[in-house]
């Protein structure tokens, strides 16, 4: 149970998350801050809600806020941003 | 009885952890604020650079060799892996105006004991493949470095917290107490703590804590734009930036007259590669107040600018961006030391872009102060004073 992965881009167990949470990360952004979790190829996609349930033995489910979405929803080629159209 | 702290410092970054880690070392009892999270701000949305070749010669540049020194410590000292490695530096030059520009730039630093020389492109693409042929070389630094900004403040904590601080997140400073002159307590979140030394390293947020003692700071928060890449293998030499980075960062006047949008968003390269693979990809400065989103305008104008320098980049996936807001000061300087008006009030903000090379000198130099009732270093030009008219 410990060794499973939550973040399987990053490859980040379960384990460490419960770390993370011990040591003060009350955010779905701390938790990512304190041990890499959703900042892989997927940005989060799958452990998202996996950490949310875990965050929520110790804090209000209500009051997790989802982490700041930013640009590009989906990974692209920095060649094909340059081409893009301007508008 | 009232809870009381011996030192208060406010602010959860690199800056106020590195203080309350070089406090409780010294054995002071610190109690440190934190709004939200530790790196939760700008020390958790900027790049991995120590980068000495982009600092000022003087004082500037001085603090950062310091700064440089006390790294090597911290991570043989520190109970976690910061991701330090000196790597070394490099800053490309395009055309002759920006090689006339570096070449005095290197000499005043060379002057200020900086081992820094000048490439032609034949050597400079030795040292980082990829680079666009249309450069005329750059500048080389071996004493340039890279650490991991968010390991470092969660690391300065944890030990800090192990040799008795006491950290306090999600409890923001209300208010701060002064009485005939000196400090006297903080509120923090709905408690009131009596101290009579409090540390102003809230960064950005700075200018909203003096207000609480009657004084104001010139610190303004300044938007930097990075790009996040997919992990590649090992592609950057180490820090690679433009010489527009530096006119962006100390020269804008160099830049008046083109009024095109990389001089509008003081866009400059600065590309780095984190341990795991990503490269980092920035930047930009520009005032929008502390709006912190990112823009297509500008992650558009930093690729531009990044892949003229470095044409190969343009094969590699973007997975993300951020943005952070760097605590820009009129004079490029942090402000550091006591106050005149205010007894047992003392600033450490207002490092811009620099508070992670800077985070290890700025902790000794207000824990000396703090401890010693001095420092080592001259901390005139660096006083909040300077910008009183």
């Amino acid at each position: 149970m410990k060794d499973e992965y939550i973040c399987r881009c990053e490859e980040v167990t379960r384990q460490e998350i419960e770390e993370a949470i011990a040591d003060g990360a009350t955010t779905i952004s701390g938790i990512k801050r304190r041990t890499r979790a959703g900042m892989g190829l997927c940005q989060g996609r799958t452990c998202r809600r996996l950490i949310t349930q875990m965050l929520s033995k110790v804090k209000d489910a209500a009051e997790i806020t989802p982490p700041t979405s930013r640009p590009p929803v989906r990974a692209i080629k920095i060649g094909e941003i340059l081409e893009g159209e301007d508008d | 009885m009232k809870k009381n702290a011996e030192i208060i410092v406010i602010g959860g970054g690199v800056i106020g952890t590195s203080i309350a880690y070089h406090l409780a070392k010294r054995g002071r009892r610190v109690t440190l604020l934190e709004k939200d999270d530790l790196a939760s701000g700008s020390s958790g949305a900027c790049d991995i650079d120590i980068i000495l070749q982009s600092k000022n010669p003087g004082i500037h540049l001085q603090l950062a060799m310091k700064s440089a020194e006390l790294y090597k410590e911290l991570a043989r000292e520190l109970d976690c892996d910061i991701e330090y490695e000196n790597t070394g530096g490099m800053i490309l030059i395009e055309d002759e105006k920006q090689m006339g520009a570096m070449r005095e730039f290197v000499s005043r630093q060379k002057a200020t004991g900086l081992e820094v020389e000048l490439l032609d492109f034949k050597e400079a693409s030795k040292l980082q493949r990829g680079l666009s042929p249309h450069l005329l070389g750059a500048t080389y630094s071996s004493m340039d470095a890279h650490v991991n900004p968010m390991r470092l403040c969660f690391a300065f904590a944890r030990a800090a917290r192990q040799m008795g601080a006491e950290i306090l997140t999600g409890t923001p400073a209300v208010d701060i107490r002064v009485k005939g002159g000196r400090v006297k307590s903080v509120l923090a979140g709905s408690e009131e703590i009596e101290t009579d030394t409090v540390i102003n390293a809230a960064g950005v947020y700075a200018p909203a804590i003096c207000k609480m003692v009657g004084l104001s700071a010139p610190i303004k928060p300044r938007r930097g734009q990075i790009i996040v890449t997919e992990p590649v293998p090992r592609f950057v030499m180490g820090d690679v930036l433009s010489a527009r980075y530096i006119a962006a960062k100390y020269n804008p006047r160099l830049l008046e007259g083109s009024d095109d949008l990389e001089t509008r968003l003081g866009v400059g390269l600065s590309l780095s590669q984190t341990r795991n693979g990503n490269l980092l990809i920035g930047g930009c400065r520009e005032f929008a107040g502390y709006d912190k989103k990112t823009t297509y305008e500008a992650l558009k104008a930093i690729l531009t600018h990044a892949t003229r320098h470095v044409p190969l980049l343009r094969g590699i996936h973007v997975i993300r961006s951020f943005a952070g807001l760097r605590p820009y000061t009129p004079d490029g300087l942090p402000i550091l030391g006591p106050v005149r008006e205010v007894e047992g009030f003392i600033m450490a903000a207002g490092h811009e872009g620099d508070g992670i090379a800077l985070s290890p000198i700025t902790g000794k130099i207000i824990s000396d102060l703090v401890v010693d009732g001095k420092s080592d270093i001259d901390l005139k030009p660096l006083g909040l004073e300077r910008f009183a008219v």
